[in-house]
């Protein structure tokens, strides 16, 4: 019995830990060509859901609502560039985790008023009735979390691999330097990567609302998760992250139910400041040469 | 001189004289509560300073610090019954420990790493705060009684006096010690950890020092707190906490102790800000004002670009205009701190104090405190022996990049007193060999030995604490440090004060006998006349001199040159030529990269020739530049095995 719930506890935990490996994958994305991320990333999957959940209220099919809820992600995401890191990356400065910072902070205030302070549930058609596998339950709801997921971080590696554009990405990725003297400009590809991570980000927003429903507090427990996922896989590592997801979230839903759910954060938090310490280029990184 | 002295410490004393005094004037508990948590706010700010304007890294545990110190304070009084100063003391001891500890991990760390590590961190603490329900009440919060002083029962304006008394403290040692070796080494470890390392300064112990230090600061803070509002409750101190932090640090300017003051007023009287519609419109119209000078100011001088400009008009105008369509400006407070602290940051990112204090220091004409003469050369850079005994041996030392043979066993010996020259074509190998000697990289195989001992391996830091001292061949300098203080940083055996003296202040001595000896080096290499100027802002040529002189403050035995005279114009190569012959007169024994051959052949008293990461010849310099293989390795002659028939040969 007692191994039962162990995995169960260990098998839900790990479809939320895909969501946190999805938001990690916007950083990757975001890091690969800019060496930066989003610090208010989980309040732009915060206000991506909430607004997709307004489209859904206004009476949109499913089928709508969620192109809709990617294409308002993508352009957070440019805003996100064009506000808080294009300036700091011009002067090679830092300034952009200070005013990804306060960037989020602005979309947390104004969906706390826009939207209200509540959790609100988020209506699916798909069905969260539970299917039984080998004496574990798991919902199709569970089970479209992970296509979901995997689906999005295919299609952008396939398109990272097999279009002109998304060669780019990887050619700025590579060489920054290099890639602006062959002609690509270095500018839009990080407006690309930003778009594009936003559009993950309101994916992973659409995705994990009918779950664990929408409100402000989720963008703060979503992004410490992503933040450990990423950081621990390493934040250049590529499908590193899902591994290391589905890891951290088995292990969150276990520490929940083994010390209380007021810890459920913890392991991640101690396993990121730890993976810093040793290994700050993360499980799957490569380790980067200083050069003078 | 005087002039300067009573400005800049007339005004700090008048400000805390009409800060004891307003409660003697105002009998209102409401004020009283305001210049009380001003006080607080101040040291906390201070200290957050020291991370964010002198170490140069976003640092979201501040917050947690404050909360850590204030639950460490009331429990300390109502678990162990300790009095007022006994709390304090374990707030500030809880704020130095874990904030050394944190260090430890986030050590390595810079950047977006580093912010992560300081924001689980804050998490982490928020998390405990609430779940140890034992220890802490969890969120139901914790009750705390402020302890009385010796028998004596500490009214609110006592305790306010207390904060104002310890808020001076504060300031004085920081200034101290900010303005002492500590504090330039805080900003050279911002400006080039690899050249903080390099000149033996060690990133290492002063990181961990900065940053236990500021937490330190912020637990002080926090038991101040606790006994101010007698209640704790953990969601205090979570993340919109950093944030208004962070905006009172950098609003008020980094970098500056009246900064920190500033911010501090700002975000203890923001909460009456907002509660009072026409005072907030009032203040954001004046933002508005100052965002609208400044932007076509910049613009029209050409000091900002077009976002750094219209950005905080556009972020301004937002805050007056969502004045008057919102009903309640409480409800958003967190969006307005977001649209202040962006227009600050974009708009005016060297805060308020950094703007007011160039503007002060033009209009009341303060000048530089006065620097003392430079000191005698024979003093700084005692001449040693130049007897030509094998001074730095490489023995078949070998370094790989995964399968780049950059560095394939190469033996050489630098004899004291010489200069010696390593040449090779782009890529033979020079600057992997100087980078593996002087400690950045470890060496895959073989020894290196300085007075026939074995060189630290992998260690910048040791390397140079044994005598072995270099410039980069790109320039590594503490850019927003004058030149004068990048010698001084690097300057050996001068500063023997342990901390409690420089905290008092009474270190004054060595900072003389440091600017007077680095003067002299500076001197050395023609920038004397300079030494007031950041590093950023001088030429090009001088850049590569005053690297030169800060490697000399190392007194080395052995200087590495990392092509000195690379991009220099030859008016410059030329003064390099001279500096170098005075360095070496000094029996400073030389290893010097270098790609201009007239340059190596007026100054070398030996040449190792590299090619493919391997010693193809070696030699005075003329004997090197007969030699075959050199001129092979340099202008790739064919050889006519290789190309049969390639170059018809003459009948």
């Amino acid at each position: 019995m007692e191994s039962i719930i162990i995995a169960q506890m260990a098998v839900s935990g790990a479809f939320m830990g895909l969501v946190y490996a999805l938001i990690a994958y916007g950083f990757q994305l975001t890091y690969a060509t800019s060496k930066s991320i989003n610090f208010g990333q989980g309040e732009l999957v915060m206000v991506s859901a909430f607004f997709s959940l307004t489209l859904i209220t206004v009476g949109l099919p499913y089928w709508l609502v969620v192109p809709g809820g990617l294409f308002f992600g993508a352009i957070l995401g440019l805003f996100v560039e064009r506000a808080g890191v294009r300036l700091a990356l011009e002067q090679k400065s830092e300034g952009w985790i200070l005013l990804t910072i306060i960037i989020g902070l602005f979309g947390f205030s104004a969906a706390e008023n826009i939207w209200g302070r509540d959790d609100r549930p988020f209506p699916t058609p798909i069905s969260s009735d539970s299917i039984q596998v080998f004496g574990v339950s798991i919902t199709p709801l569970e089970i479209s979390v992970a296509i979901g997921v995997l689906a999005v971080m295919g299609l952008i590696e396939l398109f990272k691999r097999k279009t002109l554009l998304g060669k780019a990405f990887e050619a700025v990725s590579a060489d920054r330097d290099a890639a602006e003297l062959m002609g690509v400009s270095a500018t839009r590809t990080i407006m690309l990567s930003y778009g594009l991570s936003g559009m993950v980000a309101a994916m992973a927003g659409i995705l994990v609302s009918p779950i664990t429903t929408v409100g402000p507090t989720m963008a703060s427990a979503l992004i410490l998760k992503a933040f450990s996922v990423a950081v621990v896989a390493g934040l250049d590592s590529g499908f590193g992250v899902v591994l290391i997801g589905l890891f951290l979230g088995a292990l969150e839903s276990l520490a929940s139910f083994y010390i209380g759910s007021g810890w459920r954060e913890a392991p991640g938090l101690i396993l990121l400041i730890l993976a810093l310490a040793v290994r700050p280029n993360g499980v799957f990184g490569k380790a980067s040469i200083r050069k003078v | 001189m005087w002039k300067r002295l009573l400005l800049i410490r007339g005004s700090e004393l008048v400000a805390l004289a009409l800060l004891a005094s307003i409660p003697l004037a105002v009998d209102n508990s409401y004020v009283l509560g305001l210049l009380t948590l001003l006080a607080i706010y101040g040291i906390l700010l201070i200290g957050l300073d020291v991370t964010v304007g002198y170490l140069g890294q976003v640092n979201l545990a501040q917050a947690a610090f404050l909360g850590l110190g204030a639950y460490a304070a009331g429990l300390s009084v109502s678990l162990l019954g300790f009095g007022i100063f006994g709390a304090l003391g374990v707030s500030l001891l809880v704020g130095l420990v874990l904030g050394g500890l944190l260090a430890f991990p986030a050590l390595r760390l810079e950047g977006p790493q580093f912010a992560l590590a300081t924001l689980s961190f804050s998490a982490l603490t928020v998390t405990a705060l609430n779940e140890w329900e034992s220890l802490t009440g969890g969120a139901q919060g914790l009750h705390v009684n402020r302890p009385d002083f010796f028998g004596l029962d500490v009214n609110a304006q006592g305790f306010y006096w207390l904060c104002l008394i310890l808020l001076a403290l504060v300031w004085m040692a920081m200034r101290n010690l900010l303005s002492s070796q500590w504090g330039r080494a805080f900003e050279a470890l911002r400006d080039s950890p690899i050249a903080t390392d390099a000149m033996g300064v060690g990133t290492f112990r002063h990181k961990v020092a900065g940053f236990a230090l500021g937490s330190a600061l912020g637990g002080l803070a926090g038991g101040l707190y606790a006994f101010n509002f007698e209640y704790l409750q953990p969601q205090t101190y979570v993340y919109d906490l950093m944030v208004i932090l962070l905006l009172g640090v950098v609003l008020g300017g980094r970098k500056s102790l009246w900064g920190a003051f500033v911010g501090a007023s700002l975000i203890a009287l923001l909460p009456n800000l907002l509660s009072n519609w026409l005072l907030f419109e009032v203040i954001s119209a004046l933002g508005l004002t100052v965002a609208l000078a400044a932007g076509v100011r910049g613009l029209m001088k050409k000091t900002a670009k077009p976002f750094q400009a219209i950005a905080p008009i556009i972020a301004m105008g937002l805050l007056v205009a969502g004045g008057f369509m919102v009903e309640n400006t409480e409800n958003w407070r967190k969006a307005i701190f977001a649209l202040m602290l962006f227009a600050v940051v974009v708009g005016l990112p060297e805060g308020l104090m950094g703007f007011a204090s160039r503007f002060l220091a033009r209009l009341f004409r303060i000048a530089p405190p006065a620097l003392p003469a430079p000191a005698g050369l024979n003093t700084v850079l005692t001449a040693k022996a130049a007897d030509g005994k094998a001074l730095l041996e490489l023995r078949n030392l070998k370094r790989y990049f995964g399968g780049v043979k950059a560095v394939d066993g190469v033996s050489m010996t630098v004899r004291a007193g010489h200069v010696h020259g390593l040449i090779g074509p782009n890529g033979s190998g020079k600057s992997t060999a100087v980078n593996v000697i002087s400690g950045l990289y470890a060496p895959t195989a073989g020894e290196v030995l300085l007075h026939g001992k074995t060189l630290p391996q992998g260690s910048l830091f040791k390397v140079a604490r044994v005598g072995v001292s270099r410039t980069f061949q790109n320039l590594q300098l503490f850019g927003e440090l004058t030149a004068l203080d990048n010698v001084m940083v690097a300057l050996k055996g001068v500063y023997r004060s342990p901390l409690p003296l420089v905290l008092l202040g009474l270190a004054q001595g060595e900072e003389k006998r440091a600017q007077a000896e680095s003067l002299a080096l500076l001197e050395l290499v023609g920038l004397k006349d300079q030494a007031r100027k950041q590093a950023r802002d001088l030429t090009y040529g001088a850049q590569r001199f005053l690297e030169i002189a800060r490697a000399l403050a190392r007194k080395p035995d052995l200087l590495i040159l990392d092509e000195p005279a690379a991009g220099l114009a030859h008016p410059d190569v030329n003064n390099l030529v001279e500096i170098i012959k005075r360095i070496h007169q000094r029996g400073i024994t030389i290893v010097l990269i270098e790609h201009h051959m007239d340059v190596v052949s007026e100054l070398c008293d030996a040449v190792t020739v590299l090619d493919g990461g391997q010693v193809i010849a070696e030699g005075t310099p003329d004997e090197v530049k007969r030699d075959p293989k050199v001129i092979e390795a340099y202008l790739g002659v064919v050889s006519e095995a290789e190309a049969p028939g390639a170059i018809p040969s003459p009948a």
